[in-house]
C-alpha cells in the first residue's frame, strides 16, 4: 500500500471524565484518520467497562510535552513551607489560647456544602 | 530554558551509565527519553510481537463466536476476542511510539507480518477444531499468559506497564469467561465431558512451549536474559512455566481431567515439577509460520487487511472531503 | 395500557405482540450475528474494537426481546434465537445477507462499504421503531425500548461518521458507497416493513404503522444524503421478498447452520 495508507493512521490522545464531578484523565491513545472517528473510537476501545461522561480527543502534534531535559526544570527544593499551611501550624496553638478553634483545610473546605 | 543542554552533552557512555542508574532505582523510562538502542530494540520486538500475537490469537478464537451455544455465550465470547483485540491496540500502539523514531508505523507492523519478519506466538499457530478449546483457550491459554504478563506488570518500560496494568485487569474476565465454559462442561454430559480431555490433550504441548524453551541452547535464542537485565521482566521462562503448573494442575485434576503427561509429578525436595519436554524442534518450525495453521491464519490476516486498504486509502487526510 | 403477559390474552393482542416482537428479537439477533462475523476483519484494530461493542449491544438487545417472549410462554429465549428454522424467522432480508463473498474464516472478502451502509440503514430505521416503541401499550416491551434507546445514540452516531465519511471522498470511496446504497435500497423496505399483522398490531397500541415509520426514516435518510451532496434514489424495495412474512434467502438458512452448530450437537444440554 501507498503512502496514503499510512497516513490513515494519525494519533490522538484521548482524555475522560468519569463522573460529571471528576476531572478529565488521560486514557491512552488511538489511531485514527481524523478527529470524527478518533471521537468515534474512543470510548469502546479504552472504556468499555467504567461509567465515562465526557471525553476529549487531541491529535498528539498538538500537544507540546517536556522532554527528558525539561523534566528537570520540574524539581524544586522543600523550603517552601510559607506556601502552604505547614508554615503556619503554629497559629494553632495561639488560636487554643484564645478559646478559637483553628480554621484549617478541612474546616474550610466543608463550609461550602450544605449538609452542615 | 538554555541552561537545559546538559544531558545532551553527555557522552553516550555517561548517558547510558546515567539510564541504567534510573533502571536500577526502579524510575519508569518515557518513550521521549534517551535509551541505549538496545533497550529500544529489545522493547520494539518484544512489545510488537505481544501487540500482534494479540491480534493473530483473535483469530483460533474467532471461529467459535459465531457459533457459540447460547445468547450468553455468544455475548461472553464477542467480549472476550474484542478484548484480544483491544489489547493488541494498546501494545501496538506503545511499540508504535518506540519505532516513531525510524519513521516506521502500523502499517510497517502489519507488512513485516505478512512478511514473516515480525513473528506472532507460537500457541496460536494452532487448531481450535472444538467448542471445548474456545473454552481451554480462554482458560488455560490466557491462564498461561496472565502468568507472563503479569511478571512484566512493573517492567521498567513505562509506557508498557501501564497497557499491562490494563490488559491484566480483563485478563481476570478472561480466565473466568473460560473457566465458566470449562466448568459446564465439565459439570455436563459424557460428551461434553469428553471435549474438555480431547482440547487438553490437543493443547498440552502447546501449554508448555508457551513460555518459551528454558535456556538459549535448546531452540538457539532467547531473549530472555536481555530483558532481565533492564529489568523488563523478573522471571525466566522456566520460572513461569513452574508457577504455571503450581497455579493450574491442581485445578485440572480437580475438574475429573487425566493430565496427558502420565510421568509429570512434583518433586518435592526440588520443589519443581518434572515433566516431559515438548518438542523444541516443533517449537522451532512453528514460529518459523510452519505450524499447522500459521499460512492459513496470516492469509486471513492479510486478505482482511487489503481487502479494506481502500478504506485506508480513502480517508488519509491528505484526501480532501468534498 | 397492557402491563402482564395476562393483559395481553385478555385483550386479545397475543398473536400481535408475538408478531412484532419476533420481528425485533430476530432482526437484533441476525445483524449482530452478522456483526459477530466481521469481527477481527475490519479496517483498523480500533474499528474492530468499536464494531464489536455495537455488535454485542445489539446481541443484548435481542436478548431482553427473546426474554419478553419466553415472559409470554412462547418458548425459552435461548431455543428461540438457536432452534427455529429458516422459515420460522421473522427477520428483514438485508440483514441476514452475507457481508461478502467468502466464509469468515476463509476468504472473507467482505464490503465495508455495504456493512457501513447496511448497518446505517438499520440502525436508523431501529432508532424509528424504538421512538414508537417508547409508547407502546405493552408496557414491558415500552421499557425495553427505552433501555435500548440509551445505546442507540452511540451506533447512529458512529455508522453516521463512517457514512458520512466514506460518502464525501471522492472516486472508489464514494463510488462504493453508493453502489452499497443501490444495493441495500433493494431490500431496505424490509427493516421497515411490519408485516402481513401489521394492522393488529396498531391497532392494539403496540406500535405506530409502517407509513409513519418509513416516512420519518425517508426523512432522515434523504438529509444525510443532502448533508453529503449526493443525489440517490430513495425508493425502499423488498426484491427478495418481506422477511416479517417468513419469505427468506439461502443466506440465512447457512447463518442459522453456523450459529446453532455446537447449540445443535445437544439443546438440552448445559453448555
Amino acid at each position: 500500500m501507498g503512502d496514503k495508507g499510512r497516513e490513515f493512521y494519525q494519533e490522538f490522545e484521548v482524555f475522560s471524565k468519569r463522573t460529571f464531578k471528576s476531572p478529565f484523565q488521560h486514557q491512552f491513545s488511538l489511531l485514527a484518520p481524523n478527529h470524527e472517528l478518533a471521537v468515534v473510537m474512543a470510548q469502546e476501545n479504552f472504556m468499555r467497562r467504567e461509567p465515562v461522561v465526557d471525553i476529549w480527543v487531541v491529535k498528539r502534534s498538538d500537544i507540546r510535552m517536556f522532554n527528558q531535559e525539561e523534566r528537570e526544570a520540574l524539581q524544586r527544593l522543600d523550603n517552601k513551607e510559607y506556601r502552604n499551611t505547614k508554615g503556619y501550624g503554629y497559629l494553632k496553638k495561639k488560636w487554643r489560647d484564645k478559646e478559637q478553634g483553628m480554621l484549617d483545610e478541612k474546616e474550610i473546605l466543608s463550609w461550602g456544602g450544605d449538609d452542615k | 530554558m538554555t541552561t537545559m543542554t546538559a544531558f545532551e552533552r553527555l557522552s553516550d557512555e555517561e548517558k547510558h551509565n546515567h539510564f541504567m542508574q534510573r533502571i536500577e532505582a526502579g524510575e519508569k523510562i518515557e518513550a521521549e527519553d534517551w535509551m541505549p538502542e538496545e533497550y529500544r530494540m529489545t522493547l520494539i520486538k518484544l512489545i510488537s510481537m505481544h501487540g500482534i500475537s494479540e491480534i493473530m490469537g483473535a483469530l483460533p478464537e474467532k471461529e467459535w463466536v459465531p457459533k457459540a451455544p447460547t445468547l450468553r455465550r455468544k455475548l461472553g465470547i464477542m467480549a472476550k476476542v474484542q478484548d484480544e483485540m483491544g489489547h493488541g491496540q494498546l501494545l501496538l500502539r506503545v511499540a508504535e511510539d518506540l519505532m516513531k523514531p525510524y519513521g516506521r508505523n502500523r502499517e510497517d507492523i502489519m507488512q513485516d507480518l505478512f512478511t514473516g519478519r515480525l513473528k506472532f506466538h507460537n500457541v496460536f499457530h494452532m487448531p481450535a477444531p472444538t467448542w471445548g478449546d474456545a473454552g481451554l483457550i480462554g482458560w488455560l491459554v490466557d491462564g498461561a499468559a496472565i502468568i507472563t504478563q503479569t511478571n512484566m506488570l512493573k517492567a521498567s518500560y513505562g509506557p508498557y506497564a501501564r497497557a499491562l496494568q490494563r490488559i491484566c485487569a480483563e485478563e481476570v474476565f478472561h480466565a473466568q469467561h473460560g473457566e465458566a465454559i470449562i466448568m459446564a462442561l465439565a459439570e455436563g454430559t459424557d460428551e461434553q465431558k469428553a471435549l474438555v480431555q480431547d482440547s487438553l490433550n490437543r493443547w498440552w504441548e502447546s501449554l508448555l512451549m508457551f513460555f518459551g524453551p528454558a535456556a538459549a541452547d535448546t531452540t538457539g535464542s532467547s531473549k530472555q536474559d536481555t530483558t532481565i537485565k533492564y529489568k523488563i521482566r523478573t522471571k525466566t521462562n522456566e520460572q513461569l512455566r513452574q508457577d504455571f503448573f503450581t497455579k493450574y494442575i491442581p485445578r485440572v485434576l480437580s475438574l475429573g481431567l487425566e493430565l496427558p503427561d502420565p510421568t509429570m509429578r512434583y518433586d518435592e525436595e526440588k520443589g519443581l515439577w518434572i515433566y516431559k519436554q515438548p518438542d523444541w524442534n516443533e517449537f522451532k518450525e512453528i514460529v518459523r509460520n510452519n505450524g499447522p495453521k500459521s499460512k492459513e491464519r496470516l492469509r486471513l490476516r492479510q486478505l482482511s487487511y487489503e481487502n479494506n486498504a481502500w478504506v485506508r486509502e480513502a480517508l488519509s487526510p491528505s484526501n480532501e472531503a468534498i | 395500557m397492557m402491563k402482564t403477559p395476562e393483559d395481553v390474552r385478555a385483550q386479545g393482542h397475543e398473536k400481535a405482540l408475538k408478531e412484532l416482537l419476533l420481528q425485533l428479537a430476530d432482526d437484533d439477533f441476525i445483524v449482530a450475528y452478522r456483526g459477530s462475523e466481521w469481527l477481527g476483519l475490519a479496517p483498523h484494530i480500533e474499528e474492530d474494537v468499536a464494531f464489536s461493542s455495537i455488535s454485542q449491544d445489539t446481541m443484548g438487545h435481542a436478548t431482553m426481546y427473546y426474554q419478553l417472549l419466553e415472559d409470554l410462554g412462547l418458548g425459552v429465549a435461548n431455543d428461540l434465537a438457536h432452534a427455529r428454522k429458516p422459515e420460522e424467522r421473522r427477520n428483514a432480508i438485508l440483514l441476514e445477507e452475507v457481508n461478502g463473498p467468502g466464509h469468515y474464516l476463509e476468504e472473507p472478502r467482505y464490503d465495508w462499504a455495504f456493512a457501513v451502509v447496511r448497518h446505517y440503514f438499520y440502525t436508523q430505521a431501529k432508532k424509528i421503531r424504538i421512538d414508537s416503541l417508547q409508547a407502546s401499550s405493552y408496557e414491558p416491551l415500552s421499557h425495553v425500548a427505552i433501555k435500548v434507546n440509551t445505546e442507540l445514540y452511540y451506533h447512529l452516531m458512529h455508522w453516521k461518521t463512517w457514512f458520512k465519511q466514506l460518502m464525501t471522498i471522492p472516486g472508489e470511496a464514494r463510488e462504493r458507497m453508493l453502489s452499497a446504497v443501490s444495493r441495500s435500497m433493494e431490500d431496505a423496505g424490509g427493516i421497515l416493513a411490519l408485516g402481513p399483522h401489521e394492522k393488529k398490531m396498531t391497532e392494539a397500541g403496540l406500535i405506530e404503522g409502517e407509513e409513519f415509520l418509513k416516512k420519518r426514516w425517508l426523512h432522515e435518510v434523504e438529509a444525510m444524503c443532502d448533508d453529503c451532496g449526493v443525489q440517490v434514489t430513495l425508493e425502499p424495495m423488498m426484491k427478495r421478498g418481506n422477511g416479517r412474512a417468513l419469505e427468506h434467502t439461502e443466506d440465512l438458512t447457512d447463518a442459522i447452520k453456523t450459529l446453532s452448530a455446537v447449540y445443535r450437537q445437544d439443546p438440552a444440554a448445559i453448555w
